[in-house]
């Protein structure tokens, strides 16, 4: 036992220290400003000097080159390698463009306090730790930290009635689903003695599968397999997988769409990273005993997920459910438990996130010009005759749909495509056809978007308020990522193949 | 061998107190006067935690049970005005009842704890009531003594550090968040206290729906 509190090794975190310290002025700063006697609106202020914040961190992060090798700080609770850190920079641009888009609706709907970018930048902070957990308490304390912050940001909009009704929805729920994963984390503790992931993959490297069915005889993985499975329900109930995704719809549509945003899309990476710690690092020795469940419950939600969203009439409910179909499409790759499984994972997750913050921003950035100005969640017809508004944009928003549908010249339909390959090439042929399936089933509804966009016989559309500055650029960068990863996907698969190599050699 | 023990003379007052405190819990008529023997009634079974050398899980007892469970429980009762009822006198119906699930639990507890419990390996049973056991010699604390807490702070201090910092960010971002929802978020006026605004609150005019 070392006394000093934290020495010069633990270096490697020196950018989450940043983050911290940055936190706490801010927190300084606004509550200080906002006693003065004008009571000035801090929430652009803050908002920037969050978005500067994060700017420095990727600054930070990019410089630190320690983070190649792999270490473990902190008395082995945490890891800083490959996989961490390039899921940080993704979240953390991902974040930045994130705040710079919803900077015109905050204002818009009046979220006038300052705390609440503030916890927004507490949740990318609770972010930034699940991603470099090596351990169940640092990994527990970091999902609290972040769906705490989530379950604030949900009831933010304090005079709608929805947004509290989701933040509370979102609250029972999310706190039911710490409680399992604590429970799996304490049934592991009980058989193994251990809470480290490191140690945990030292324990059960020898069962790797079909390497000795003698030694394997001798342990006893009944009751390892059930804190297996509750860490799974747990997990994928954040994730919002098929038969545990009802919290979700409800959640997203009736919080505010500036937290939808960070709900949809950006949480799930660090979960599923994770989630990839814990199952394909850990405990990858135990394949057999969670990857049946995990494929069932994938091929199950990648069903759910394309013949739901045929009957949603709201934007934000497709949306949701098509979110849920495409973890499912993560999770197939993800169970077949190979490396071209985690390659596929990354790849996938960050076209996904890509996609998502492209749709996402185009929906905040319409604003309706109607007379019930309280109506912001819009329905798929308010979409009618965008062309004619502004056809640049609608523009966009086809070419994202035909990309997150699976269209062959686009880069949606690589990650697709390599997800059903590495789902046959380890066998798994049922899975493959069901989700090619749901697939083609999924596309009938992007498709049912893009002609209300252009082909809709109605006379009159709705008028929107003309855009800002910063959001068209926004929108069309993210377009433009797209043709680029369409034309030279080279970039993307070098990556993602790195991290894969990355992932076991520890 | 009998020896006198101060502790188990201190822990039999707070265990007639804490079954004193339950009986009062279930039987007083107005609800804040239940709510505050319930209060009682777990700061007793946490000194008596304390005791038996738990320190740390007495601490719990009273940080966690007193000072935010019950307390939220007294705030309830207060604001919800529920005035003293009268109710008829028939405990006599359930007392039948009452005692026989009370021999049931009591033959079940008895039971399981003689199974488990019936040998102390540190002393001859012999010689001792078996009550009065709860104070055996461990000769490693007479060496090198260590209170739990300590020991516990020992650890939370030096290995695991980041994960108690990170604890405190959820516990600033648990004050952040309550405080940024329960204000309405407009300062004009003064944040003092206006004692006629609260008094003519009800029931009607408390809530607001947009």
């Amino acid at each position: 036992m070392n006394n000093s509190l934290i020495l010069l090794k633990n270096i490697g975190l020196i950018s989450e220290m940043f983050f911290c310290m940055s936190l706490i002025y801010l927190i300084l700063f606004g509550s200080v400003l906002s006693t003065h006697k004008k009571y000035p609106i801090l929430q652009k202020i803050i908002l920037n000097l969050s978005i500067l914040i994060l700017f420095l961190y990727i600054l930070l992060n990019l410089n630190n080159n320690l983070s190649v090798t792999g270490n473990l700080l902190f008395n082995f609770t945490i890891i800083d390698d490959y996989l961490s850190f390039f899921s940080k920079i993704f979240i953390t641009s991902f974040c930045l463009i994130c705040l710079l888009v919803i900077k015109n609706y905050i204002k818009d709907q009046k979220l006038n306090q300052f705390e609440y970018s503030i916890i927004i930048m507490i949740s990318i902070l609770g972010f930034f730790l699940l991603c470099s957990s090596n351990d169940f308490i640092t990994a527990y304390l970091a999902i609290e930290l972040q769906s705490l912050a989530f379950y604030i940001m949900a009831a933010f909009k304090k005079d709608s009635f929805f947004s509290v009704e989701a933040g509370l929805k979102y609250f029972i729920l999310g706190s039911f689903s710490s409680a399992l994963l604590l429970f799996g984390f304490s049934l592991i503790y009980g058989l193994t003695g251990t809470l480290n992931l490191t140690d945990l993959k030292d324990l059960f490297f020898f069962l790797y599968p079909n390497a000795n069915v003698t030694v394997e005889t001798s342990v006893n993985t009944e009751l390892l397999q059930v804190a297996l499975f509750f860490l799974l329900t747990s997990l994928l109930f954040k994730l919002s997988v098929a038969p545990l995704h009802v919290w979700s719809p409800d959640v997203y549509e009736n919080s505010p769409t500036s937290s939808t945003i960070f709900f949809a899309v950006i949480s799930k990476l660090s979960l599923l990273v994770f989630t990839a710690r814990i199952f394909q690092f850990s405990f990858h020795g135990l394949i057999y005993n969670w990857r049946y469940l995990l494929l069932l419950l994938a091929v199950l939600s990648v069903i759910i997920g394309s013949f739901t969203a045929i009957s949603q009439k709201k934007l934000k409910s497709l949306l949701t459910y098509s979110s849920v179909s495409h973890i499912g499409y993560l999770l197939i790759s993800f169970s077949s438990g190979t490396f071209e499984g985690i390659q596929n994972l990354l790849a996938y997750i960050f076209i996904y996130m890509l996609a998502g913050l492209c749709i996402w921003s185009i929906f905040l950035v319409l604003r309706l010009k109607t007379f019930y100005i309280k109506k912001k969640n819009k329905d798929l017809t308010d979409m009618s005759l965008l062309i004619k508004m502004n056809s640049g944009l609608a523009l966009c928003f086809s070419i994202v749909l035909f990309s997150i549908a699976g269209f062959p010249p686009l880069v949606g339909f690589f990650t697709k495509m390599n997800i059903f390959l590495t789902s046959i090439e380890s066998f798994m042929y049922f899975a493959a056809i069901v989700a090619i399936l749901a697939s083609v089933v999924s596309t009938f509804y992007y498709i049912r978007v893009i002609k209300i966009l252009y082909f809709e016989e109605v006379i009159v559309g709705n008028l929107y308020y003309s855009l800002n500055y910063i959001e068209p650029f926004i929108v069309t960068s993210t377009f433009f990522c797209f043709m680029f990863f369409f034309i030279d996907p080279t970039y993307l698969y070098l990556i993602s193949y790195k991290i894969g190599l990355l992932f076991y050699f520890f | 061998m009998y020896s006198f023990y101060f502790e188990n003379f201190i822990s039999f007052i707070f265990a007639g107190l804490l079954l004193l405190s339950a009986l009062l819990t279930i039987t007083s008529k107005s609800s804040v006067h239940s709510v505050l023997f319930l209060v009682l009634s777990f700061i007793c079974s946490s000194i008596i935690l304390f005791l038996i050398e738990c320190e740390f899980v007495s601490f719990l007892f009273l940080i966690i049970y007193v000072g935010a469970i019950a307390i939220f429980f007294l705030f309830v009762v207060m604001m919800l005005d529920v005035k003293v009822s009268e109710t008829p006198n028939d405990y006599i119906k359930f007392f039948v009842f009452g005692f026989i699930f009370m021999f049931f639990f009591v033959y079940l507890i008895s039971s399981v704890s003689s199974d488990t419990f019936n040998i102390n390996p540190y002393f001859d049973i012999k010689h001792y009531i078996n009550v009065h056991l709860n104070h055996h010699s461990n000769w490693y604390y007479k060496i090198d003594y260590l209170s739990e807490v300590k020991s516990l702070g020992q650890v939370i201090y030096t290995f695991y550090v980041l994960q108690f910092l990170i604890s405190g960010f959820i516990l600033l971002l648990a004050v952040i968040g309550s405080t940024s929802l329960t204000t309405t978020g407009i300062y004009i006026g003064s944040k003092n206290q206006i004692p006629f605004k609260q008094i003519s609150r009800n029931l009607k005019n408390a809530i607001n729906i947009f």
